[in-house]
């Protein structure tokens, strides 16, 4: 039998009967986060071996008048589709990149998401930066290393890296980069500086 | 109870099933309790709707059940009764380990849903959940995945 255990994509046609499934995989994660629009989906896709695909999630959000101005706070179930796709590293290693709405109202949503991440790489629109600050917020609150990475979607920036980080006020040690989410070299590279970001805070977590 | 409409087509929420993670942060600290000690002011029908087929089960089973939570089908399980759903997420899991954010979405099954059937097919002895022992990656794991990353084009 012509059988490859290296091949973990799966083709979905050959199902063999009684045949023992392979090794789980370890999972890892990474969250791609930002304001809606902000090339999520984009940065998702391009480093994705497969399509993105999409879960829905339930969560309650808490509309403070933030939809409908004339409405008074209420607690309302909001389905929130997220958008996620895989990276095989090898048969033993599955990198995970989740794309999230970064609404402060979704925050109940991303606890669950967080819990186990490497790292965070927070997408920025600089027409609209206020965007993400929900996500900053967030990830500076649950100590996730995190990037900032502003999506330069024409190759051009309308502010440079140091006012973007005067705006956030981001801490020093958080880096501030640029990177163009439609194509997958530079989204590697953006993702690479969170992954550094990750292993800094594991090399110290594991020493004290 | 009396129905204002008895050809209503689609029934009122039953009362006392909370709706998915209406309790908001309070959902991760215990299942759901039918005595549920914070009655939902509000009920949205729209948001039980997914939930018919875990039976109105709405909190998430198991929190170690993460999305990119892998599983595998128990070699050689006995067969059992499923439902629809639950055949079909065994048989996606029979072809290689799945997570469950991959279930969830080549079944266009809700993400919670998904997760409370998974939980229910582990107990009922079908699949495997392979929940990591430590929920933070050490630095070797982060060194592959970073070699792994670099040696993409």
């Amino acid at each position: 039998m012509d059988f490859d255990p290296s091949a973990n994509r799966v083709v979905g046609t050959a199902r063999v009967s009684g045949s023992a499934p392979k090794k789980a995989p370890v999972p890892v994660k990474i969250i791609v986060a930002g304001g809606f629009g902000v090339g999520k989906t984009t940065t998702v896709g391009a480093i994705s071996e497969i399509a993105p695909l999409t879960t829905e999630a339930e969560m309650t959000s808490e509309s403070v008048g933030i939809d409908d101005p004339g409405q008074a706070t209420m607690k309302t179930g909001t389905t929130v589709a997220m958008d996620f796709g895989v990276l095989t590293i090898d048969q033993t290693l599955k990198l995970y990149i989740f794309g999230t709405p970064g609404q402060t109202r979704f925050a109940f949503m991303w606890d669950d998401l967080v819990k186990g991440a490497l790292g965070a790489l927070v997408v920025v629109d600089t027409n609209r930066i206020d965007d993400c600050y929900p996500a900053v917020d967030y990830f500076e609150r649950a100590g996730l290393p995190f990037v900032v990475g502003i999506n330069t979607f024409n190759g051009q920036l309308s502010y440079s890296l140091d006012e973007v980080r005067w705006a956030l006020a981001v801490r020093e040690d958080v880096p501030v980069i640029s990177f163009d989410a439609r194509f997958r070299g530079s989204v590697r590279d953006a993702l690479l500086v969170v992954l550094d970001q990750a292993l800094d805070k594991a090399i110290r977590m594991k020493s004290s | 109870m009396t129905y204002p409409d008895p050809d209503e087509p689609v029934p009122p929420a039953r009362p006392g099933v909370r709706p998915f993670l209406q309790s908001g942060p309070q959902h991760s600290t215990g299942g759901y309790t039918p005595t549920g000690e914070h009655p939902p002011v509000e009920q949205s029908t729209n948001s039980l709707r997914p939930f018919v087929i875990t039976s109105g089960r709405t909190d998430g089973g198991d929190p170690d059940i993460g999305m990119e939570t892998q599983v595998t089908v128990v070699p050689g399980a006995p067969p059992s009764r499923l439902s629809p759903e639950t055949r079909a997420i065994v048989s996606l899991c029979e072809e290689s380990p799945i997570s469950v954010a991959e279930i969830s979405a080549r079944l266009r099954l809700h993400l919670g849903v998904c997760r409370i059937l998974v939980g229910d097919l582990r107990a009922a002895g079908q699949l495997d959940v392979h929940v990591l022992d430590n929920d933070t990656p050490d630095p070797e794991t982060i060194m592959r995945v970073i070699r792994g990353l670099r040696s993409i084009s």
